[in-house]
């Protein structure tokens, strides 16, 4: 947004320039874009969306080299480089003994499969702030509170929502059945894991950090192909076919979409205190400044790939609140319905790309 | 790894992890050379830059360079990652002022930090800066310091911020195993290009973050490679413009160059090597690829301040009608 001159005629009530009125007095700033002075148009916040209005996610994958699968998400000016990289984890003997026999049962119980994912560490997400991608975070400094808040939702979220399977990440063999007798089946040996490393790396925060590394991630590990991994009886080593044919994506469970929303709490005016006046606003998809003057927050997950009627039955995943009492139940029941609808939008643009 | 200590970050197995070993390259030994790239440009040929400015907006000034291969032999037929191309950005976070605590300063402090993603080569990278990231840091400074006029900012400080999303390579990753050619001197010439690419955006940012320069400057790299075709000659060694070194079996020097195009000064020379006596030659050849991407920078400037221009006057225009509704009263 462009910073507006000094007009020839000077209008006779205190004003400023937009850039400085925000800078001076961010919560009235707010606060005077969302009460709207003509009722004909809805109020808009200072970023000119309405209350209601996510911005559209823009997704591009493939672009990293050394990368199984990578993403780089745009949402408004945030934009997120995440890359999800496999490597293996061969000294899986120690881990194996603890799990017990896993290799070979097929279908699992979720619970236990994310058990056997968290304890082996399979899965490495980490992000990185400090790339200059906004001026809070500097590098040569340890990861903010924040930046460590963040990582851990991100991992808590990918295995809550049982969105891997662990046995995309296993290395198996069978053994060749022996010559005695051939008709036996051999049962499937664990040799190895794969780890998912997922490095999110911003190159620009403005506001809701947290729904673009997820989409990010969600975009790279749709995308993973990870090769096809045997066990080599000669070499006594785990090799890979670099065929891209024989390599397997990971079929992810679902498709959680978080939606954050940001609670804006206005002053009431001293003389009217009537109760039906609106002087609380949930906004959708906060950016920057909006996330600095609102205190109350909070991010719904949903997934509603699982029913058949599309984002008629979803499933909620998750709620995170946090920093206020506004939101009661009937507002949360408002703010789920939300981010249902949100979850359509961005479930075209995913399904657009794939 | 020192990462296995590290609290604040999600950390890797224990054990450790390795990178997946692909069979056909340890099975086959033909098939491994068969992937070698090969260098299709003339020696005079720099790659084609893309650059752009802008790119974070929460900066005051910010860039993004790429320089993609030229030498992408089979990418779709086969999983294992092809040379990469060198993938940058940059942030200015500044000038603003030194906090209360620090000592008088007369001119503008110049912080800069070079960090690669994890991603950014074949071998995974940590976290936390290592020593070849400090280094590379250090070079930016003096490639800067010279060219920023920092009497204009006294008591401020300037943070420039590389992020390296993609770094060319050491050599052709299937040398790695048999030391005997890079290892003779050394190895560690990505560096250089990444130096190069590091201080070309750093100097696009700097201009977007509108700092005052006493010329835009930029970084260029040239290398003396052994040529194993030429037979005839024991020690046929030929200069070439902006090597990637994964395309050439040996490299027997290189320099890398930050050069002020219009005044004919170098602000930053690194040097690797067995130069020989032809180290001047050498220099010159750096400078030549960096006006070669000094060029690139001055179209892209001025591309960005045309444009921001028209956006000023479009908005200028527009707001003669729209400029009461612009403005937000404050009441109360």
């Amino acid at each position: 947004m462009m910073a507006t001159t000094t007009s020839t005629h000077q209008p006779p009530a205190l004003s400023f320039p937009r850039p400085i009125f925000a800078a001076v007095s961010p919560h009235p700033f707010l606060q005077a874009h969302l009460t709207a002075p003509n009722a004909r148009k809805a109020p808009q916040r200072a970023n000119g969306r309405t209350a209601q209005e996510f911005r559209t996610p823009g997704i591009n994958t493939g672009s990293l080299t050394h990368c199984n699968g990578s993403a780089v998400v745009r949402l408004g000016n945030t934009s997120v480089v995440c890359g999800a990289r496999a490597e293996i984890l061969a000294d899986v003997d120690a881990a194996a003994a603890a799990n017990g026999a896993i290799a070979g049962a097929d279908e699992q119980d979720p619970d236990e499969e994310r058990e056997e994912i968290e304890s082996l560490r399979l899965l490495v997400p980490n992000v990185e702030l400090s790339t200059g991608s906004t001026p809070q975070h500097i590098p040569g400094n340890a990861p903010s509170s924040f930046a460590q808040t963040l990582i851990t939702r991100i991992r808590s979220l990918l295995l809550s929502t049982h969105l891997l399977r662990a046995s995309d990440l296993r290395i198996l063999y069978t053994p060749p059945s022996s010559p005695d007798e051939p008709d036996e089946a051999t049962a499937a040996e664990l040799k190895g894991y794969w780890v998912l490393y997922i490095d999110i790396f911003y190159i620009s925060i403005d506001g809701n950090a947290f729904d673009a590394a997820w989409l990010g991630l969600l975009a790279a590990l749709q995308k993973t192909l990870i090769p096809h991994a045997f066990w080599d009886e000669d070499l006594e080593t785990i090799l890979c076919s670099d065929d891209p044919s024989d390599a397997h994506s990971l079929s992810l469970r679902g498709l959680p979409i978080p939606s954050t929303f940001a609670v804006f709490e206005g002053k009431r005016d001293w003389d009217e205190c009537s109760e039906d006046d609106e002087t609380d606003w949930m906004l959708s998809d906060p950016d920057a400044f909006e996330e600095s003057v609102c205190r109350e927050s909070v991010c719904v997950v949903v997934d509603c790939s699982a029913g058949k009627k599309g984002a008629k039955d979803g499933i909620l995943r998750r709620v995170e609140k946090s920093g206020g009492g506004v939101v009661d139940r009937e507002g949360m029941r408002g703010l789920v319905r939300r981010a249902v609808e949100r979850w359509g939008v961005v479930e075209a643009v995913f399904s657009g790309k794939t | 790894m020192a990462a296995a200590s590290d609290r604040r970050r999600i950390n890797a197995p224990s054990s450790g992890t390795s990178a997946p070993v692909f069979a056909r390259t340890v099975k086959e030994p033909g098939y491994l050379q068969s992937l070698r790239p090969a260098r299709t440009r003339r020696p005079n040929e720099l790659r084609k830059t893309f650059l752009q400015t802008g790119i974070v907006p929460s900066a005051s000034g910010s860039a993004y360079l790429e320089i993609p291969t030229t030498s992408t032999p089979n990418s779709k037929s086969t999983l294992i990652p092809p040379t990469s191309s060198l993938k940058i950005t940059a942030s200015i976070q500044g000038p603003k002022p030194l906090p209360r605590s620090a000592p008088f300063s007369p001119s503008l402090l110049l912080t800069t930090t070079v960090k690669f993603a994890p991603f950014a080569t074949r071998h995974r990278r940590g976290y936390i800066r290592d020593a070849a990231e400090r280094d590379l840091g250090v070079h930016l400074e003096t490639a800067l310091r010279g060219v920023i006029i920092g009497e204009r900012w006294p008591k401020s400080g300037v943070e420039v911020v590389i992020t390296v999303l993609e770094g060319d390579e050491d050599g052709w990753w299937g040398d790695a195993g048999q030391e005997s050619a890079s290892g003779m001197n050394g190895g560690g010439w990505a560096l250089l290009n990444v130096l190069a690419g590091c201080i070309t955006v750093a100097s696009a940012a700097i201009v977007d973050a509108g700092i005052d320069v006493v010329d835009v400057v930029s970084g260029g790299v040239a290398a003396i490679v052994r040529d194993p075709t030429a037979r005839n000659e024991t020690e046929r060694k030929v200069r070439i413009l902006d090597p990637s070194p994964a395309e050439h079996q040996e490299i027997v020097a290189a320099c890398v160059v930050g050069y002020l195009a219009s005044r004919d000064e170098i602000t930053e020379i690194w040097m690797k090597g067995d130069v020989g006596a032809d180290s001047d030659g050498l220099i010159e050849g750096a400078t030549y690829a960096a006006v070669g991407s000094v060029g690139v920078l001055k179209d892209v400037l001025l591309e960005a301040v045309e444009a921001k221009f028209k956006n000023q006057a479009a908005t200028t225009s527009k707001e003669g009608t729209k400029r009461k509704q612009q403005d937000v009263k404050m009441t109360g």
